[in-house]
């Protein structure tokens, strides 16, 4: 009799388990992946343990990134420095879209596969991951220049907001993580890994002899920092750009590259090597954006260099090309222009 | 009057060999207020009649700081009772005390509480409730906190002119852990813990600061905030 009621006991208690796990279920966000290209040449795909990558909150994500109204002035948005048609970023040296007018004193990088940027983002790579990197340009008074609590109070008032909150993240109150979680969750779907030599190292389409030659310049002249697949080394170099590094105050040594978060003198003006994947369409270059050309970026690597203290020891003496072999290196790198991926993450409408 | 005294000690000794045996409540209220202070005043921010300690006129715009990882201990039982999720913003405008709410009851004779946020809390800002980063003491630009906020203007010893100061002190290594005892805690009595928080100390112990004479007023990083971060490990925030 006794395990009788424990069998019905437990045959209640079970089925009152499986009825909450499947609301549960279908009120919880959907976890996605994406596809990967092996050209790409990682092995996971990395993002925090508190927000992994949902449908709804790359839907969520992707409304915010596109949303002026973000901003102080209602006419900035993430996108206005990140633009999808020339691989999110502005196509300005520093540029001055910001709420109070003034140029940036940095250059508005691309974005794409910034899952696998783990050594730290921004430039001089201060920012740990992207749900602390966006309450910069957020709160920035010229970027957006945003108050996190008036964004919030517009959120929360707004007719469409808060029911893709509560879709991505549950029924919660509307706060600052969140909105930063999300508009993280969109950026890590921007993967760039559909170029021309993609599809080359998949076997789908050939190099033209130029390209081809083009690609073993890049290999033994650049490939060492611009490591292939993502096509960076996610570290922090001294490329000889200056000889000294003014550090007023009140900028927080914003001149010092890296140094100003390692304060490891072998970082002094270092920055994060960019990817060369859609280098072409990026210009200008630089973590100030100095370079207007891919011409200029050249010439300083040949004979621009500025020896100093900490500067990249396999850059000592240069990087010289022939004229012939500096068009077959640019041939290369326009192989890597992803159209598919522009496309992809363009504006609809 | 002698027999209202008589029966004052009674009721009295009644009452304690009744919480002697088995009827002390399993919880009690407990709560930590903190005082802020300068030479030894209470701190108003935005008046002009403080001076530091090297000396100079003083006008405190802004004082903020973090108080994490809070407890009590019993260092007799070995009882240690440690706040959840201890995060506490001290704002001397709007926030000077952490309400531990009720808490399992035991004759505390310690307290333990780190100044800033340690290195996990301190590793990212997507943050609720104090840690949320809409407080102005979040770093956007070098992920992590500001543990210590002090803005003012002082008058500069030598040009005499109205200068600014500002100490934004942060980063893992300034995370300073404090234990001190404490009295007079009885077990499921409520319990309301005083801390006096003294600016001055920032400026003195063990690295005396004249801020007349340092190469730059604004101190956000780097060996000086280093050296205020030692200063604010002891004598800082003290049971009063």
């Amino acid at each position: 009799m006794s395990r009788f009621l424990i069998l019905l006991g437990s045959v209640i208690l079970f089925s009152c388990v499986e009825s909450l796990e499947q609301e549960r279920e279908s009120s919880s966000p959907t976890l996605i992946l994406p596809e990967i290209s092996r050209t790409l040449r990682v092995t996971d795909f990395p993002q925090p343990e508190r927000n992994p990558l949902t449908e709804e909150g790359v839907i969520l994500g992707k409304k915010l990134f596109f949303d002026p109204k973000l901003s102080a002035n209602g006419k900035v948005s993430c996108a206005t420095c990140h633009q999808p048609e020339i691989a999110f970023t502005d196509g300005e040296a520093l540029g001055d879209f910001g709420v109070s007018g003034n140029p940036l004193k940095r250059h508005s990088p691309p974005l794409f596969n910034l899952a696998w940027n783990t050594t730290g983002l921004f430039w001089d790579g201060g920012a740990n991951d992207l749900e602390s990197l966006n309450f910069g340009p957020l709160t920035h008074k010229d970027e957006m220049a945003a108050d996190l609590d008036d964004i919030v109070a517009y959120l929360s008032q707004d007719k469409d907001y808060p029911q893709l909150f509560e879709a991505a993240f549950g029924k919660i109150p509307i706060q600052s993580a969140y909105i930063s979680r999300a508009i993280s969750q969109y950026s890590r779907t921007l993967i760039s890994q559909d170029s021309k030599y993609d599809q080359w190292k998949k076997e789908e389409v050939d190099l033209t002899s130029i390209e081809l030659q083009g690609y073993s310049i890049y290999l033994n002249n650049c490939a060492s920092c611009h490591q292939e697949g993502l096509f960076t080394d996610l570290s922090f170099h001294n490329n000889g750009l200056d000889l000294d590094y003014p550090n007023p105050p009140e900028l927080e040594g914003l001149y010092q590259g890296r140094y100003r978060i390692s304060y490891n003198p072998k970082d002094m003006g270092a920055y994060k090597t960019p990817s060369l994947r859609n280098i072409m369409i990026t210009a200008p270059y630089m973590h100030d954006g100095r370079f207007q050309t891919i011409e200029e970026v050249l010439n300083h690597y040949e004979s621009g260099i500025q020896v100093n203290a900490s500067l990249a020891p396999s850059l000592q003496n240069g990087i010289k090309l022939s004229t012939e072999d500096r068009q077959a290196l640019i041939s290369f790198l326009n192989t890597l222009t992803d159209e598919k991926f522009i496309s992809k993450h363009a504006i609809q409408n | 009057m002698k027999l209202f005294n008589y029966t004052v000690l009674a009721l009295v000794i009644g009452f304690s060999s009744c919480n002697n045996d088995d009827e002390i409540p399993e919880m009690m209220t407990t709560a930590i207020q903190f005082e802020n202070t300068l030479n030894g005043k209470d701190l108003v921010l935005n008046s002009s009649t403080f001076t530091l300690p090297s000396g100079e006129a003083f006008t405190p715009k802004k004082f903020k700081y973090y108080i994490s990882n809070v407890a009590l201990i019993n260092s007799k039982t070995g009882i240690e009772y440690l706040e959840p999720d201890s995060y506490h913003l001290i704002n001397s405008e709007t926030n000077i005390g952490i309400d531990l709410g009720m808490i399992p009851s035991s004759n505390y004779d310690q307290i333990r509480f780190s100044i800033g946020v340690d290195a996990e809390a301190n590793a990212k800002t997507d943050q609720t409730g104090d840690l949320d980063p809409n407080s102005d003491m979040a770093w956007s630009w070098n992920s992590g906190y500001k543990f210590v906020l002090l803005e003012g203007e002082f008058v500069h010893a030598q040009t005499k002119e109205r200068t600014g100061l500002v100490l934004h002190i942060g980063r893992n290594q300034n995370y300073k852990t404090i234990t001190q005892p404490i009295s007079g805690i009885q077990a499921g009595k409520p319990a309301i813990i005083t801390l006096t928080t003294k600016v001055d100390e920032l400026f003195l112990n063990p690295n005396a600061l004249k801020v007349s004479e340092l190469p730059s007023t604004t101190i956000m990083g780097g060996e000086l905030a280093d050296r205020i971060g030692e200063n604010y490990a002891e004598g800082f925030v003290s049971i009063k």
